[in-house]
């Protein structure tokens, strides 16, 4: 789906921002992209889609290359959620801020109509689709932002640090329907910071230091690379720590959301309740 | 050093009110974080105390403000900054100078402090939030949790005794997050000024507030000791504020009836909570 191959990138002023990084990213994955700030995550993403071109090396997009297809192509493949839905909102309905992708693609009146629908009802705004964006709460104008990209209907959706600005459960809701979309098949690519996010959601973490690659693997195998983690500024959740000083007593493995945890408890104390109740 | 009564507020052009009959009072050398779901009022109090709101923002004013015993009405925004200090959300809206030691020489001149005095301060701002090493950088060079430690030297230069933060990490990466409130709890522990933060990410402020307050549609909900504002996990979950996840794990512990202890904030003692849990199987 993503195939990253051997891609550098220097910026003008000289600045080697990614080296000779190698990714493979395949259909229905749930990547996280993880690094302390200026480790190079916004440089690759617009490098996936086809804002910046790699300076040596490929970055294929469903087998297309981004230094040799045009953005409005790529744009069918692979959508963009950003951190703040305000700078992506433009037009003075939801209908319209939905169809706005779509318009220019040459699809039928009709056939735009169902799909912003579509769109709509995924992210819960179907019935706001004729208000003022800027009317709404800034978690739904984010869901707005979301319902433009997936009314693209692509394969791919990468999301720059999805719940910044948003308090919890507006980001909550977010990463909700994200789930839901990587469980129909959608591949999702999440750049973030919040290693809580990360272990409730992400299912492969990649993590960017100085450009390059340190680590790249399952969720679990990457949380306890505590080193390459501390020298990114970054900590394992709290809930993989606190699991992890009950391995050796034989609890809690590959557990790292404390509702795992909890899960776990119920049922090891379970039996004793149920003959309780008996 | 604080105290509001009966403040409310509504924005010109908007019929509900941000702030709905705040009554709170913060001594001397607290440490207060403030948090709550998106509307809830947290930017608006902030801009109540550093007097943007009224002097710069517009609408309807009720009650009474007073911060290190000004009336906020009756001083203008020159004088109670050099009461409060102010810090917001994005340090790239408030760094206006290319170099460190300018941006925060900037304030102190339009506060005509005589040039000796200047330096003298530059220096000793620079020292308390612990970049003194950054005073010849230029300002665009920074990263984003440097620029942000920039903006606090530049907000205590005027030797505020109070400091208030909106949002100061929100741009940053953990580490970055950590070293800002590192610096605030320097600042408030050596030399006693009072911080008060407004903050999302609740696993920072219960580590580091001594007081909470939690906000929602211009209401204070609640109001407390850090702990005994995070064991209210009924309200925090009802109007969508996280709390730290031990903390969340002891509530679920609690409503099955397996835990009846206090609420942990870090992993220390819920590696006590857990251990108990887990003990009475066996007995």
């Amino acid at each position: 789906m993503i195939r990253i191959n051997n891609l550098s990138y220097r910026y003008k002023n000289g600045n080697n921002v990614l080296k000779n990084l190698n990714i493979s990213i395949k259909s229905g994955e749930f990547a996280a992209i993880i690094g302390q700030n200026g480790a190079g995550k916004t440089t690759l993403l617009k490098n996936l889609n086809g804002l910046l071109k790699p300076t040596n090396g490929h970055v294929l997009i469903c087998g297309l290359d981004t230094s040799k297809t045009k953005t409005s192509v790529l744009a069918r493949k692979i959508g963009f959620l950003f951190q703040n839905p305000d700078h992506q909102i433009f037009c003075s309905t939801v209908f319209d801020e939905i169809a706005f992708g779509l318009k220019n693609t040459g699809i039928s009146p009709n056939e735009i109509e169902s799909m912003v629908y579509n769109a709509a009802k995924k992210v819960g705004l179907e019935s706001y689709l004729k208000h003022d964006p800027f009317s709404l709460s800034k978690g739904q104008r984010q869901r707005v932002a979301l319902a433009s990209v997936l009314a693209m209907e692509t394969d791919i959706l990468v999301l720059d640090e999805p719940t910044t600005g948003q308090d919890y459960s507006e980001g909550l809701e977010i990463m909700e329907i994200v789930k839901e979309l990587n469980k129909h098949g959608k591949t999702i690519v999440m750049v973030t910071h919040d290693m809580e996010l990360v272990a409730q959601y992400a299912k492969r973490v990649i993590v960017l230091m100085k450009g390059t690659v340190i680590e790249d693997g399952t969720t679990e195998e990457v949380l306890s690379k505590e080193k390459s983690l501390a020298q990114s500024n970054l900590k394992p959740p709290q809930a993989y720590l606190l699991a992890k000083k009950f391995q050796k007593q034989g609890f809690f493995k590959n557990t790292y959301t404390v509702e795992d945890m909890f899960e776990e408890i119920i049922s090891y104390l379970g039996g004793e309740q149920n003959a309780c109740n008996d | 050093m604080i105290s509001i009564k009966g403040l409310s507020f509504i924005y010109n052009d908007t019929k509900e009110p941000a702030l709905n009959n705040i009554n709170i009072d913060i001594n001397e050398g607290e440490f207060v974080g403030i948090a709550g779901p998106t509307g809830a009022g947290k930017s608006t109090l902030t801009l109540c105390l550093n007097g943007v709101i009224p002097h710069f923002l517009h609408g309807d004013f009720y009650g009474e403000v007073k911060v290190d015993g000004k009336d906020t009405v009756d001083n203008g925004c020159a004088k109670i900054a050099y009461s409060v200090g102010s810090v917001f959300q994005d340090p790239e809206a408030q760094i206006v100078s290319t170099r460190v030691e300018d941006e925060i020489a900037f304030g102190l001149e339009n506060l005509n402090i005589p040039r000796i005095e200047i330096a003298e301060r530059i220096k000793e701002s620079l020292e308390m939030t612990g970049i003194s090493e950054l005073r010849d950088y230029s300002t665009s060079q920074l990263s984003g949790g440097q620029k942000q430690r920039v903006a606090i030297a530049s907000a205590i230069a005027l030797r505020p005794k109070i400091l208030v933060l909106d949002e100061p990490t929100s741009e940053l990466d953990p580490k970055g997050s950590l070293d800002i409130f590192d610096t605030l709890q320097r600042l408030n522990r050596e030399y006693n000024i009072t911080i008060v933060v407004v903050e999302q990410k609740i696993q920072l402020l219960s580590e580091y507030c001594s007081r909470l307050v939690i906000m929602e549609k211009g209401n204070i909900l609640l109001d407390g000791e850090t702990r005994s504002v995070l064991a209210d996990q009924e309200t925090l979950q009802r109007i969508g504020v996280s709390a730290p996840p031990v903390t969340r794990l002891a509530y679920m512990l609690k409503k099955e009836g397996l835990y009846q202890g206090g609420f942990p904030i870090n992993v220390e003692e819920a590696y006590l909570m857990v251990s108990k849990v887990l003990s009475e199987k066996s007995r």
